[in-house]
C-alpha cells in the first residue's frame, strides 16, 4: 500500500510508464502523418523501421471515396475468371470453400454450383487489366486505379462486413476512416467539416447504410462524418428559420458574442472561447455550404463530362460532381454511398442500371482526381 | 460466461418481423401484477406485457473459452466464477448461478461495486471521477485521485442501503460542489486541470438535458414519467434516406401534441439513424455500453440551438407567456434570463439585451410582414395576439438560449 501511495504522489508506475510508452508509439506515427518527412532518414535507417510506419513520406491531402453498397459481384466487374466459366454447373469443391460457414440465405440448398460471370469481360490500358464490359468507362481509366481483387472480410452478412470495412471492426462504435482521417489530418477549411458523407440510390434491390458507418466511436464528435442531404438543408439546421435574414442573424449573432465575452472574462474558462469560435464558423458554413451545393453554375463542359443527371440533386452522377467541389475547397474526406447493388438472383438485370448510374461519373472522379494529384 | 449459458432457451426463435419476444420462456405481466408485486412499473396502456425471461435448466449446460472467440472453436471447459482478484467466488455464501453472481456483486465485502457506482455519479456531477477512468479499475486504469473519499464514499453508500438519492445529496451539498466555478489565474496555474477540485466544475450539459433545458425553462416540458418513447421534431427524410429499417421503422412518423415535449430521456432511439440533435451533442446510439460520453464543442452544436424547431418553438412561446403579463421589457428580459441561465442579469448583460430589444422592435415595426413569418414555429397552440412585441421578446430569448451559459452547467 505504501508503495503504491508513493507512486501515486509521483503519478508514475511501471504500468503507467509502460501505457504512456505505447501511446508514444502512437503519436510518433501520428507525428509522420501530420510532418511528412519525419522520418525520412537513411535508407540503412528505413530498412530497420518499425512496421506500419512508411518508407516514404505520405502525399495525400485528401480522399474521396466511393462506396458501392450492397456488394456489386467482382465476377461482373474487375475479377475475370475464365476456369469459372468453365466449370459451370459443378459443384463448389471443397478445396475452394474450405468449411466456410453459410449464410441464412444459403443454408438450406442441398448443391453450390457454380455459375460463371454473365458478362463478358476484355483487357484494357498499358495494365493490361481485364474490366467487364459493363464499365466501358472505368475501363478507359484502368491504368489510373489500383484494382485488389484479394480484399475480404471474415463477416458473412451485410451489415458486419460494411462495418468492417469502415471502421475495422466488425462490431460499430468503432471510429470509421474518415473519422481518423479528420482526426489525424485536421480540416483545411474552416468553414466546411473535414469529412463530408453524401447518399443515393440506385434502382437495384438496396441494402441500408446507417450513420455509425460515419461515426467517430471513441475520437471526438467534431471528427463524425456530416451527412449532406440533396434538399434545401444541405446540412442538418443549416438554415435559418423563417423571417430571418442574413443581416438579423448577423446581429444576433454579435449580440451572443458580446454576452458569451462577458462570460469568458468572468469565468475564465477557454471552453467559452472555443465556443465563440464554433459560432462564427457555424456562421460561416451558413454561407460557404449552400454555394457549393449550388451546381446551377457548373461550366457546360463539366456538366457534359459528368452527364445531365448531375444536375438532378441526390443522383450518383450529382454526388461526385459535388464531392469534387468539396474536396477543391479542402475537405479531407468526402465519401459517397451509393445503394441499390445487392442484386441476388436479380443480379444479371440489376447490374447494368446500376453501372450505367455509377460507370461515368467514377471514372471521370478518378480522371480530374489523378489529374490533381498529378499537378500538385 | 457459465453464469448466462445455463438458461433454458436454445438457439433462435423470434421473427424480426412480428412483434413478439423472441425467446422463450416468457413471462406476463398483467394489471394484477403491477397492482402488488411490480408497482413501481410506470405502463400506461393496461394491455398485458409479455417479456421473455431467463430459466435456469437443472444442469449445468458446459462451457467453454472461445478460441480467438470463434463459437465453432471450443478449448477448454470452464466454471462459473467471478474474479478472484475482486473478491473470491465463496460457493459456500454464493451458488453458482445467476443468483449467486449477483449476491456476491452487491455483497458488502466486494470491494469493487460500490466504489465503481459512486465514482460513476461523481463522474456525473463533476466531470471527471476520482478514478479517471471510470469504466477501468484495473492494471490499465488510473490511480484514484482522493483514494480516502472514494472509500468512504464506497462504504457510506453501501452500508446505507444502496440509496441514490442520498448519495447525489450528499454530492450537491457538498462544499465542493458548492464552490465557485471562477477560474482565477492562481487557480489556473496551481491546478490547470482542476484535478485537485479548487473550483468547482463547468461542464456542458448531456443531450438530453439541453433538450431539458429548453423545453423546462420555457414551461413547454410534459412532465410525465414512464411510457413508451416519443418522436419529436427531426429533419424530414433521414430514416427513409437510409433505408436501414423495416415496418415501423421505416419512415420516421413524428408525434403531436403532448409527446412532443417530453424529457430527453424519452426520445425515440433508431440504433442505425439515431437523432441528429443528440448524437451532435455526443448522447450515445446505443452500440454499446458508453461509460463516460465525450463533451464536445462543435459548430453543429451552434446551428442546433440556433435553428432546432424545439429552441425556436419554445422562445416563442415563452415570448408569449411573458408578453401577456404586461411586464415592462427590462422585467420580462430579467424573467427570460432567470429562468434559461438560473441567476440574475447583471447592468451590463441587462443593457445589451435591452439595446437588442429596441433594435428588434424597430425591425419589426418598419417590417411587419417579419412578425407572421418570425412567430411561426412549432406546433404548440397559443394566439400570440400581440405580434409584434411576441417576435420582439422571441429574439431576445433566442440570443439568451445561445449564450454558453445556458448549456453549461457551472
Amino acid at each position: 500500500m505504501e508503495n503504491e501511495l508513493y507512486q501515486h504522489g509521483l503519478n508514475i508506475s511501471r504500468r503507467r510508464f509502460l501505457s504512456r510508452l505505447s501511446i508514444g508509439v502512437g503519436s510518433a506515427a501520428l507525428g509522420s502523418l501530420l510532418i511528412p518527412g519525419l522520418f525520412n532518414g537513411s535508407p540503412e535507417e528505413d530498412a530497420g523501421f518499425l512496421p506500419g510506419i512508411p518508407h516514404f513520406a505520405p502525399k495525400a491531402k485528401r480522399v474521396i471515396y466511393l462506396f458501392q453498397n450492397g456488394a456489386p459481384s467482382q465476377l461482373e466487374s474487375f475479377d475475370y475468371k475464365p476456369t469459372l466459366t468453365k466449370m459451370m454447373g459443378q459443384d463448389l469443391p471443397e478445396s475452394v470453400r474450405q468449411g466456410q460457414r453459410l449464410t441464412g440465405m444459403t443454408s438450406d440448398q442441398k448443391s453450390f454450383p457454380l455459375v460463371g460471370s454473365y458478362y463478358s469481360f476484355k483487357q484494357h490500358g498499358q495494365s493490361g487489366a481485364w474490366v467487364s464490359e459493363l464499365f466501358p468507362h472505368m475501363a478507359k481509366v484502368v491504368d489510373d486505379i489500383c484494382i485488389i481483387r484479394s480484399m475480404h472480410t471474415e463477416a458473412i452478412n451485410h451489415d458486419p462486413a460494411l462495418t468492417f470495412f469502415q471502421t475495422g471492426a466488425q462490431q460499430g462504435n468503432r471510429p470509421s476512416m474518415g473519422a481518423w482521417v479528420s482526426y489525424g489530418l485536421g480540416t483545411e477549411n474552416k468553414n466546411l467539416p473535414s469529412f463530408c458523407v453524401l447518399l443515393s440510390r440506385g434502382k437495384g434491390n438496396g441494402q441500408g447504410v446507417y450513420s455509425k458507418l460515419w461515426s467517430n466511436g471513441f475520437l471526438d464528435s467534431i471528427h463524425q462524418g456530416v451527412q449532406f442531404s440533396s434538399g434545401e438543408n444541405p446540412i442538418l439546421y443549416l438554415q435559418d428559420p423563417n423571417g430571418m435574414d442574413r443581416k438579423a442573424r448577423r446581429d444576433m449573432l454579435d449580440r451572443v458574442a458580446a454576452l458569451n465575452e462577458m462570460e469568458l472574462k468572468d469565468f475564465g474558462d477557454p471552453e467559452i472561447a472555443t465556443r465563440i469560435q464554433q459560432y462564427e464558423m457555424a456562421y460561416r458554413m451558413q454561407t460557404a455550404v449552400p454555394e457549393i451545393m449550388d451546381v446551377s453554375k457548373e461550366p457546360d463542359d463539366i456538366v457534359k463530362l459528368y452527364g445531365s443527371e448531375c444536375l438532378v440533386p441526390g443522383t450518383y452522377a450529382a454526388n461526385c460532381l459535388l464531392a469534387r467541389k468539396l474536396s477543391e475547397n479542402g475537405v479531407r474526406f468526402v465519401q459517397l454511398y451509393h445503394q441499390g447493388w445487392d442484386g441476388h438472383g436479380n443480379l444479371p438485370g440489376e447490374i447494368r442500371g446500376q453501372c450505367m448510374d455509377t460507370d461515368r461519373a467514377s471514372a471521370i472522379g478518378i480522371k480530374s482526381g489523378s489529374a490533381t494529384a498529378r499537378n500538385t | 460466461m457459465a453464469f448466462f449459458n445455463n438458461t433454458k432457451e436454445v438457439g433462435y426463435e423470434g421473427d424480426v418481423s412480428v412483434s413478439k419476444p423472441a425467446k422463450m420462456p416468457v413471462l406476463t405481466i398483467d394489471s394484477s401484477d403491477r397492482a402488488k408485486l411490480l408497482s413501481f412499473i410506470n405502463q400506461k396502456d393496461t394491455g398485458a406485457l409479455t417479456v421473455s425471461v431467463m430459466g435456469e435448466r437443472d444442469t449445468m449446460r458446459k462451457t467453454y473459452l472461445l478460441s480467438r472467440g470463434r463459437y465453432d472453436a471450443p478449448a477448454a471447459e470452464v466454471q462459473p466464477n467471478a474474479l478472484p482478484a475482486v473478491m473470491k467466488y465463496d460457493t459456500a455464501r454464493f451458488p453458482r448461478n445467476r443468483l449467486g453472481l449477483a449476491a456476491w456483486t452487491v455483497s458488502k465485502d466486494n470491494p469493487l461495486t460500490a466504489r465503481v457506482f459512486v465514482n460513476q455519479l461523481w463522474q456525473e456531477f463533476f466531470g471527471r471521477g476520482i478514478v479517471k477512468s471510470s469504466a477501468d479499475f484495473c492494471m490499465q486504469g488510473d490511480l484514484p485521485s482522493h483514494p480516502e473519499l472514494l472509500d468512504w464514499l464506497a462504504v457510506d453508500f453501501s452500508h446505507h442501503g444502496w440509496d441514490i438519492k442520498r448519495l447525489i445529496k450528499q454530492l450537491v451539498l457538498s462544499a465542493t460542489y458548492c464552490q465557485s466555478a471562477v477560474v482565477t489565474r492562481e487557480k489556473q496555474k496551481a491546478d490547470p486541470e482542476n484535478l485537485w477540485l479548487s473550483r468547482a466544475p463547468r461542464i456542458r450539459m448531456n443531450a438530453e438535458t439541453v433538450r431539458d433545458m429548453v423545453l423546462a425553462s420555457s414551461g413547454l416540458l410534459n412532465r410525465m414519467i414512464g411510457g413508451p418513447s416519443v418522436k419529436p421534431y427531426q429533419p424530414s427524410g433521414l430514416w427513409e434516406m437510409a433505408t436501414s429499417g423495416r415496418g415501423i421503422l421505416a419512415t420516421y412518423k413524428q408525434d403531436h401534441g403532448a409527446d412532443l415535449y417530453r424529457r430527453g430521456l424519452y426520445t425515440f432511439i433508431k440504433r442505425t439513424v439515431p437523432p441528429p440533435s443528440m448524437m451532435i451533442f455526443d448522447a450515445s446510439n446505443r452500440d454499446q455500453c458508453e461509460v463516460k460520453r465525450a463533451r464536445t464543442n462543435t459548430p453543429l452544436q451552434a446551428l442546433i440551438m440556433l435553428n432546432d424547431p424545439t429552441v425556436l418553438e419554445a422562445s416563442r412561446l415563452l415570448a408569449d407567456t411573458l408578453v401577456k403579463t404586461g411586464a415592462s421589457p427590462e422585467d420580462m428580459i430579467r424573467e427570460c434570463f432567470r429562468r434559461i441561465i438560473c441567476r440574475t442579469p447583471d447592468k451590463r448583460e441587462i443593457a445589451l439585451l435591452l439595446d437588442y430589444w429596441k433594435s428588434q422592435e424597430a425591425y419589426f415595426t418598419s417590417n411587419p410582414g417579419a412578425v407572421q413569418a418570425t412567430i411561426k414555429q412549432g406546433e404548440y397552440k397559443s394566439d400570440n395576439a400581440a405580434g409584434t412585441s411576441v417576435a420582439v421578446l422571441m429574439r431576445v430569448i433566442q440570443v439568451i438560449y445561445n449564450m454558453d451559459e445556458a448549456i453549461t452547467k457551472s
